[in-house]
């Protein structure tokens, strides 16, 4: 049987925000891992699509900037 | 084959995708993956459900009483016949057969059937996810005979070039033939369909498939509701209907 390896090099995470309504920001619902943004998509609608969302965004976590984290305040 | 029967064929194959999606939900190499085939199951089975229910304002219901009793009265590829043993071939299944399935759905909606126009349009959005998912897992590379064997039931799925399916084109009832759909398909997957040449004399254009064969027993006496019987008290089985 062909072997996969789910956490390798190359797998990445992605940040997944969502929103119920126009007027509500976006927030974080959750993350995924996967090795490219079409895969992580997916599975962001597939883990996070309880709720009936007018909005769904992922986000490279490598991608955010942080400006201090816990601790560094 | 009328469309009737096309749809027929259609809500089939997504009722069995459905649920073999449905048995990786815990066997996929990722808690994400799972998840995506427990998911996707749902969205096709009930995507399947409907088009049972356009069946009936097509005006013609082709389901006959044998669905009960030979599970080769359904109109499902033999690709689904038996449950998989391989991530390739739900891969395969995912990213060549669902997408065939969504073309050949797209091809109805952008028809002249108004019936088709109007409820079929939810199910392209959420088969966005599939295509996806599927054309991202396959471009990180499966074993070839899976893959093969998803791009020939496909293309015999379309139907023979001067068929009824080529002729519910030009009538206008589809917006493309068994050629623009498989090119379709093709443009979708960003590759080419390997060299298929299929005996159309063999081909059934109500199952839409070459083989004989059918989905294995369990699976059928789930279909039916038996297998829910099994695990039924004893006195479930005595009380009169209410």
């Amino acid at each position: 049987m062909t072997k996969y390896q789910r956490v390798s090099g190359d797998a990445i995470e992605y940040e997944v925000f969502a929103r119920k309504t126009r007027v509500e920001p976006l927030h974080q619902v959750g993350s995924v891992v996967a090795p490219d943004a079409d895969l992580a998509m997916a599975y962001a609608r597939a883990t996070y699509d309880e709720e009936r969302w007018v909005e769904m965004a992922i986000v490279r976590k490598d991608d955010l900037i942080h400006l201090w984290s816990p601790g560094e305040a | 084959m009328s469309l009737s029967d096309l749809v027929l064929s259609i809500a089939d194959n997504k009722q069995m995708l459905g649920l073999r999606y449905a048995e990786w939900a815990t066997r996929a190499p990722s808690l994400e993956a799972d998840i995506a085939a427990a998911a996707m199951g749902l969205d096709d089975l009930g995507h399947s459900r409907v088009l049972y229910g356009c069946l009936e304002p097509l005006g013609a219901d082709p389901r006959g009483p044998q669905r009960e009793s030979d599970p080769a009265s359904l109109s499902n590829l033999a690709y689904f016949d038996e449950p998989w043993t391989e991530w390739s071939q739900f891969v395969a299944a995912n990213a060549i057969l669902d997408t065939a399935f969504t073309t050949m759905i797209e091809a109805c909606a952008g028809g002249s059937v108004e019936v088709l126009q109007h409820r079929l349009r939810k199910m392209l959005m959420e088969e966005r996810y599939h295509f996806l998912h599927g054309r991202s897992w396959l471009r990180s590379g499966i074993d070839s005979s899976p893959l093969d064997r998803a791009w020939r039931e496909a293309i015999e799925w379309f139907g023979p070039p001067d068929g009824e399916t080529a002729t519910l084109h030009r009538d206008g009832k589809l917006s493309m033939g068994p050629a623009e759909l498989r090119a379709r398909l093709e443009e979708q997957l960003e590759m080419k369909a390997p060299r298929v040449a299929v005996e159309w004399t063999a081909w059934d254009p109500v199952r839409r498939r070459s083989s004989p064969g059918a989905i294995d027993q369990h699976t059928f006496a789930m279909l039916r509701g038996l297998e829910e019987k099994k695990y039924a008290p004893p006195s479930a089985a005595k009380q009169p209907a209410s």
